[in-house]
C-alpha cells in the first residue's frame, strides 16, 4: 500500500460508485453493446449474470414480503420497487433475446470453432446444439436423405464456404472512454488518430473491437 | 423468442436509456431510502435536493411528491448560447458534450481533476479486484453521469438530452417555467408568463433540433466521398443517432462493398511495396 492508496480510501470519489450502480452500468453497456454489434459477444465472465440473477430473485422475494402489508407508506415503495424491477428485467429480458437472435442466425458458425463456443453461456451453448440437432434431423428426414451422401452436409467449407458468418466489417457507432490512439481502414486510406474521450466515432466493427474489449471505448 | 429488432437502438430502446439519467427533485414529502437493485436511493427530506433516476422522479411528479428542478443547459439562455455556437461558431460540427464532472484533486492541492473519463486519472490501476468499493477499470458513460442534474453546466448538451428536455416539459412543465422564469419566486410566476417561457424553451430546442439535423444531413454528403476509416461525430445526442442510424450505417457500409476491390488492390500494393523495402510509390500506381 502505497500513499495514493490511502489517499483512494480518504477520496469520497472512489467510494461514490457502489457495486449496484456498477452492475447497472455494466449491464446497461452490455445491452447496448449486444443490440449494435454486427457479431456475438463474449457472455460477461466472474459470475456476473449469476450475482444479476440473484439479486432480481431476492428482490421478487422482497415483493412478494410485501405485498401482505397494506400501510399505505410501504405501499408507495412498493410502487417504486416494483417499477425499477420491471425495468432491470426488461434489460436482462433483452440482452438474453438480443443473443438468441443472433446464435439463430449464425448457430453453425457459432458452433464451428472452441473460441466461438466460448462465447456462449451453457445455457445457450445447450440450446444452440440441440436446435441444430434438431434442425438437421428435421432437413434430413424431409429432404436431405434423398440427395447423394456428399451433399448431405450443412457445413461443407471445400469451394464455397456453407457456413453463414456475420459481417464483421460492418459499421458501427462507438463513444471513446479515454483518450486513445484509434487506427482503422478505410476504403482509400487508413487512419490513425488519437481521438479524445467521449468523441462519437463511425468505424468498422474490425477496428473498433479492440477498443471495446480494451475497455477504451463503448458501442451507442 | 428471439428479439426481432435490427441492430442498434431503437427510439423506445433510446427513450428506455434516457430515463436513467439522474435528475434533481426538490422532494415534497418525507421519503426514506429505498433498496433497489441499481442501488440505495437516497432519502428525501424536505426542503433537501436529491439526485434521482428520471423515471423515479417523474412517478413522484406524477404524485405530487415532488418538484423537478431542471438542468441549467435547459435555460432560453444557454439553450440561445449553443444554438449560437452551432450556427454561428462552428457550423460544421456539433457543439462540445459536456466536461466531465471536476473536484479538487487531494494529491495536488489547488488543482482539479477530472472524476471520470478522459485521462482515466482514477482509472490508471487496471487490476480486476472485486472488492465492491471503487470502480477498477469501470469508467461510467451515459446515462450515469450527471449530466442532467442542477449542477450540470449551462452550455452543454448532454448525450440524452432531447429525450430529457422532452421529458421535462412535457410531464414536469408548471416546474421547468417556474426555476427558469422566477429564478426563484415560483410561486409568484402567473400562468401567462410560464407559458411563454414554456414556448420560448420549446421553440429553441425545435430549432436546434433542425440546426443539428441539417449538420447530420449534409455530413451525409461526405459520407458518399468516405475514403478514411474514422468519422467523428462529436458532440451528437442519442435520438439523432438512432434517427439516421439505418441510413448513415447503411451508406458507410454500402461505400465499403463498392469500394472492397479498391481496397484490396491497395492494400496488395501496401505489401508488396513493404515486403520490396521501399519505393512503395510506384506500386500504388501498378496496383491502379
Amino acid at each position: 500500500m502505497d500513499i495514493d492508496d490511502i489517499l483512494r480510501e480518504v477520496d469520497p470519489t472512489f467510494h461514490s460508485v457502489p457495486l449496484e450502480k456498477r452492475d447497472l452500468q455494466e449491464l446497461t453497456r452490455a445491452w447496448v453493446a449486444e443490440r449494435s454489434a454486427p457479431e456475438l459477444l463474449p457472455w460477461p465472465s466472474h459470475g456476473f449474470f449469476e450475482r444479476i440473477n440473484d439479486n432480481i430473485k431476492r428482490q421478487i422475494e422482497r415483493v412478494e414480503d410485501m405485498t401482505g402489508d397494506m400501510d399505505p407508506k410501504t405501499n408507495f415503495a412498493l410502487i417504486v420497487i416494483q417499477t425499477e424491477l420491471e425495468r432491470y428485467r426488461y434489460l436482462v429480458r433483452s440482452y438474453l433475446r438480443a443473443r438468441l437472435a443472433k446464435i439463430d442466425r449464425h448457430a453453425l458458425h457459432y458452433l464451428s470453432t472452441d473460441e466461438l463456443r466460448a462465447r456462449m453461456s451453457d445455457v445457450e451453448l445447450a440450446y444452440a446444439t440441440r436446435h441444430q440437432a434438431l434442425l438437421h434431423n428435421h432437413y434430413l428426414s424431409s429432404f436431405l436423405s434423398s440427395f447423394p451422401p456428399n451433399l448431405q452436409n450443412l457445413n461443407d467449407s471445400a469451394g464455397i464456404n456453407m457456413v453463414e458468418a456475420p459481417d464483421l466489417d460492418s459499421a458501427v457507432f462507438v463513444r471513446l472512454l479515454r483518450d486513445t490512439l484509434v487506427t482503422a481502414k478505410g476504403v482509400e486510406d487508413d487512419d490513425a488518430v488519437t481521438v479524445k474521450a467521449d468523441d462519437i466515432l463511425i468505424l468498422r466493427w474490425s477496428d473498433a473491437k479492440p477498443l471495446v474489449e480494451a475497455g477504451s471505448a463503448e458501442l451507442v | 423468442m428471439a428479439l426481432p429488432l435490427p441492430p442498434g437502438l431503437t427510439h423506445a430502446e433510446v427513450a428506455f436509456l434516457a430515463e436513467m439519467e439522474l435528475v434533481t427533485v426538490i422532494p415534497r414529502q418525507r421519503l426514506d431510502s429505498i433498496d433497489l437493485l441499481g442501488g440505495k436511493t437516497p432519502p428525501l427530506r424536505p426542503p433537501h435536493r436529491a439526485d434521482l433516476p428520471l423515471w423515479l422522479a417523474l412517478l413522484l411528479k406524477k404524485q405530487r411528491r415532488a418538484n423537478i428542478l431542471p438542468p441549467a443547459w435547459l435555460h432560453p439562455a444557454s439553450l440561445a448560447d449553443i444554438i449560437h455556437a452551432e450556427t454561428k461558431i462552428n457550423p460544421q460540427a456539433f457543439s462540445d458534450p459536456p466536461p466531465p464532472p471536476s473536484r479538487a484533486d487531494p494529491s495536488r492541492p489547488g488543482l482539479a481533476r477530472r472524476q471520470q473519463g478522459a485521462g482515466g486519472n482514477i482509472n490508471n490501476n487496471n487490476d480486476d479486484d472485486d472488492d465492491g468499493v471503487y470502480s477498477g477499470g469501470l469508467i461510467l458513460s451515459a446515462p450515469f453521469r450527471p449530466s442532467c442534474t442542477a449542477d450540470a453546466p449551462a452550455g452543454y448538451l448532454p448525450y440524452h438530452w432531447l429525450e430529457v428536455a422532452e421529458q421535462l416539459l412535457a410531464h414536469a412543465g408548471d416546474d421547468v417555467a417556474a426555476a427558469l422564469g422566477g429564478g426563484g419566486t415560483a410561486a409568484s410566476a402567473s400562468s401567462a408568463s410560464s407559458a411563454t417561457i414554456l414556448g420560448e424553451v420549446r421553440g429553441l430546442l425545435r430549432d436546434l433540433v433542425e440546426v443539428r439535423a441539417a449538420k447530420l444531413r449534409s455530413s451525409t454528403a461526405a459520407l458518399g466521398s468516405f475514403g478514411g476509416g474514422i468519422m467523428s461525430l462529436r458532440g451528437v445526442g442519442a435520438m439523432e443517432l438512432a434517427e439516421t442510424r439505418g441510413f448513415v450505417l447503411g451508406v458507410v457500409d454500402g461505400v465499403r462493398k463498392l469500394g472492397a476491390s479498391v481496397e484490396t488492390a491497395r492494400r496488395e500494393a501496401e505489401e508488396e511495396g513493404m515486403d520490396e523495402g521501399g519505393d512503395g510509390e510506384s506500386d500504388e500506381e501498378m496496383g491502379f
